[in-house]
């Protein structure tokens, strides 16, 4: 058993030794067992042991940063002089810093022990499921695995933090034939903690599926129009990342380029959009515990009831720019649900389009957006009618938030995220 | 360096199977200056060993961050755990998988490590230059990257290997708000195989190429947006690179095909025009070194070209040694591993299509109306072959001459249509090599081409 309180212990002790006035490492090892279908058929079974060590240091205000995934004496000390070393040859900044009150905790979470035939024979289950009730799939990956983590934080400031984690991940990655003609590829999976249910049934799985098995034969879009937009939680979890990245996140907020930085406390959205970080949220499978900079991690809103609450920046940008620090490191995203079913939503849409993944081009710093509608279909007085294939989306992701139609109650936890389907006004659909 | 611990437990390596052990360290050195402040600045090292057993068509693998002999004997034997309980409960009764040529591969290399601090300094003495004679600019970003991977590689059968491949890059990022207030960039990134002391010597023979860019950058502030809909365009060789490994490459990658690409149904078809030849070269390119030059894989497969597309005709796959064996072609080659707990995938090298006769003038010149488009920021394709670029540098053509510069756009389209509309070759090849294709596992990889001519969708606003 690697004794990683040591390891920490001594990391932070030669830091300060070396020089470094605030110090923080964390030290983890890892057993990773996986199986692995390819092309339809099982081709491999991995099992993966690995050690991390990172360790940062801030030394008269500079700092510096290595990782190696020795624990050996010389791997460290090297580490360490690196570490120090690379710190000094930079330029001081006072906005580096940690947490200030540190203390002991430990958080234990899922599941530690992988049953292995269990996830094996749950994958072969898949496998089986897929072929019976889904024919014209073709699976060209599925990667299956569960991942147990021990892991050390200590910082300068006295936090201690031990945490074990364990999970099960299931990737799928497939595409739908008939003779010559296929669909597009689509990729979904889940994160859970139990295999007490098959995969088939967990997080989108089985309706994406379905969808995908719909998309063999398309049709073009004719000409161009301005429709709805109507988002299923995977697709919508992507553009609601691009809108952190691009209007809250550490890069926008540091330089000053985001549209949003004086909207703090301010309307951003529709007023029935409310976004969290949550990893303390039920249904997200091992949330984050702690920051890196050795924070405990707090669930948070984004937007409240659409109005801006935090921005997603760590530390270092807070005390450049004098905004608030977000309570956590961002993932966990939770959406608060609507009050209308998918299917009135559906029913109520004269003219849009149903996107299942898309393709796009990264979001101008305005928020601009245009990409190919992959996996989707157009919905026409009220009812889906065809997949499309060729077919274009723009907008401003800014607007799309202001421009909201509604809001599903239903809502799908893949475990890393909660999220509902969402339709959005005023986006650009144009066909070939 | 590493030290090789492994030939000599070849006599470890059980019978009636194949099996590789490979010991591997990747190592990275990053600094980024966002707007003069540094935010990141850290080095790590990833090192250990894996082994891979092959049994009746199924592996079993396993890796271990130690490199020492008790290492090796763990994972020698947790591989063939995991190989028999996959023969067990899925085995396929595959025939062995046929030989490829013997030997031993060892490329000569430096093995330098410049400390933190000479990044620091090349970083910082370019953004100062920027900061000084790029005026107007609302952000900026300078980083310096270096990555190498280390790899010994001991096999049942084929070749064992010893190499290293080491490349290193500046990124140079400007910001400016257009008349209206609008923020727009441009990137670029400039650099090359080996290590950052031989690749870059003086910050000052990189002011030329932030002059180049500010000047683009200066034109798209005042650019405009392109008209939507199908145009006969210009592509540059960057984006023929692109579309070489998003939308052919990925599609033409066997483990692909066997998942259902376009590319299963196309074998000895017309999917070109007779002007487009599209190659995986190994090392060498035209008589040149290409840009990461591959010179055996890990399975041991000595590395060759992998020709794709000959004059228009669909002609080949790149293979593992598995799906070689499956579609009874050669193995080329093509079976990388990221990180020393990474399994070979297939993978491209260096892909490109292979440059004509016609010069990029005459190209534009026969352009009445249309875009030449000059630089990406990324790119997706589907295993359809359906693509979608973003293009974030481009000028107008009107009667033969380039006009106004290009607000950020995105073109498409099916790549095996749109390369039937190719009836221009340029006679330069552009390479580039500063980014990493994902697929399971991130991989450097080299992409390039010629500038074509051709019918593409322009996304407009």
């Amino acid at each position: 058993m690697i004794e990683l309180d040591k390891i920490s212990g001594n990391v932070i002790e030669k830091l300060q030794a070396a020089g470094a006035d605030k110090a923080y490492c964390t030290a983890a090892t890892s057993v990773t067992r996986e199986f692995n279908v390819d092309g339809g058929a099982f081709s491999l079974m991995r099992t993966l042991f690995d050690n991390s060590l990172s360790l940062t240091g801030i030394v008269g205000g500079k700092k510096g940063s290595v990782g190696i995934n020795r624990f050996d004496d010389g791997a460290v000390t090297q580490a360490v002089a690196d570490c120090v070393a690379s710190a000094s040859s930079s330029e001081p900044d006072s906005a580096w810093d940690l947490a200030p009150d540190g203390e002991t905790r430990s958080f234990t979470q899922g599941v530690l022990e992988a049953d292995t035939d269990r996830l094996f024979d749950r994958t072969e289950e898949l496998m089986e499921q897929i072929g019976k009730k889904y024919p014209k799939i073709m699976v060209e990956q599925l990667i299956v695995s569960h991942v147990r983590s021990h892991s050390v934080y200590r910082n300068t400031n006295g936090a201690f933090y031990t945490k074990d984690a364990g999970y099960y991940n299931v990737e799928l990655m497939f595409s739908a034939h008939e003779g010559e003609t296929a669909s597009s590829f689509f990729g979904t999976g889940v994160i859970t903690d139990n295999l007490d249910r098959p995969f088939m049934e967990l997080g989108s799985i089985e309706k994406d599926l379905a969808d995908v098995e719909k998309q063999i034969h398309t049709k073009l879009v004719d000409g161009k129009f301005t429709g709805v937009m109507l988002l299923p939680p995977g697709c919508l979890g992507s553009f609601l990342g691009d809108i952190a990245d691009n209007f809250a996140s550490d890069g926008p907020v540091l330089e000053g380029t985001s549209i949003w930085k004086d909207k703090l406390g301010k309307q951003v959205a529709d007023p029935r959009i409310t976004i969290s970080f949550a990893p303390g949220n039920q249904e997200i499978v091992c949330g984050q515990s702690y920051t890196t900079e050795g924070f405990l991690a707090q669930d948070f809103d984004f937007i409240r009831e659409g109005q801006l609450e935090s921005f997603l920046i760590g530390l270092y940008v807070s005390n450049k720019t004098g905004v608030p620090r977000a309570k956590n490191d961002g993932g966990s995203m939770v959406m608060r649900p609507g009050d209308r079913s998918l299917e009135e939503i559906i029913s109520s849409i004269e003219k849009g389009i149903l996107v299942g993944r898309f393709s796009g081009g990264q979001p101008s710093t305005n928020g601009d957006f245009s990409g190919v509608a992959k996996n989707s279909f157009l919905i026409e007085n009220g009812k889906v009618t065809h997949a499309v294939s060729e077919t274009m989306i723009s907008g401003n992701l800014a607007d799309m938030l202001q421009n909201v139609v509604a809001i599903s109650r239903e809502r799908v936890t893949d475990g890393s995220s909660v999220l509902p389907y969402a339709a959005f006004a005023g986006i650009t659909v144009s066909g070939k | 360096m590493l030290k090789d611990i492994l030939t000599k437990r070849k006599k470890d390596f059980a019978g009636g199977v194949h099996t590789e052990l490979r010991a591997q360290i990747n190592k990275t050195r990053g600094v980024s200056l966002l707007s003069g402040s540094l935010t990141t600045n850290v080095r790590s090292e990833v090192s250990g060993v894996s082994a891979r057993v092959y049994k009746n068509g199924v592996c079993g693998f396993s890796s271990t961050a130690e490199y020492d002999d008790e290492a090796v004997t763990a994972v020698l034997s947790a591989a063939t755990d995991n190989a028999v309980f996959m023969d067990k409960r899925a085995g396929k009764k595959s025939p062995p998988l046929p030989d490829v040529e013997a030997g031993r591969t060892v490329r000569e290399f430096s093995d330098n490590d410049p400390v933190q601090k000479e990044y620091i300094e090349f970083a910082g003495a370019l953004d100062a230059y920027i900061e000084k004679n790029c005026p107007g600019l609302s952000g900026r970003g300078v980083s310096v990257r270096a990555d190498s991977m280390e790899k010994i590689l001991c096999v049942s059968q084929g070749h064992d290997a010893h190499v290293i491949l080491p490349r290193c890059y500046v990124y140079l990022r400007l910001t400016a708000d257009t008349p209206a207030g609008v923020p727009v960039e441009l990137f670029v990134p400039v650099g090359g195989k080996g290590t950052f002391d031989t690749v870059f010597s003086d910050p000052a023979l990189l002011y030329p190429q932030v002059d180049a860019l500010y000047e683009k950058l200066m034109q798209k502030r005042e650019g405009v947006y392109p008209t939507a809909g199908e145009k006969t365009c210009i592509i540059s060789g960057e984006l023929t690179g692109m579309l070489a490994h998003e939308a052919v490459g990925h599609t033409v990658e066997a483990d692909l095909v066997l998942g259902g690409s376009v590319a299963a149904h196309n074998l000895g078809k017309t999917v070109a025009s007779p002007l487009v030849t599209m190659v995986d070269f190994a090392h060498t390119c035209l008589g040149e070194p290409t840009p990461l030059p591959i010179f055996a894989d890990d399975e041991g497969t000595p590395a060759k070209d992998a020709v794709l597309i000959r004059d228009g005709v669909l002609t080949g796959y790149m293979n593992s040694r598995q799906t070689a064996q499956h579609f009874d072609m050669e193995p080329t080659g093509n079976a990388r591993a990221y990180l020393f707990s990474d399994e070979p995938l297939i993978r491209m090298r260096n892909t490109a299509i292979v440059p004509g006769t016609s010069k990029l003038e005459d190209m534009i010149a026969s352009v009445e109306d249309g875009y030449y488009f000059i630089d990406t920021n990324n790119g997706q394709a589907d295993t359809t072959g359906e693509f979608m670029f973003g293009v974030c540098m481009g000028y107008e053509i009107k009667n033969g001459k380039l006009g106004k510069a290009l607000l950020d756009t995105t073109i498409s389209g099916v790549a095996f249509d749109m390369l039937k509309t190719v009836d221009m070759v340029g006679d330069t090849i552009s390479w580039s090599s500063s980014g990493f294709c994902g697929k399971k596992q991130p991989m450097p990889v080299g992409l390039g081409g010629p500038a074509i001519r051709c019918k593409i969708t322009v996304g407009g606003r």
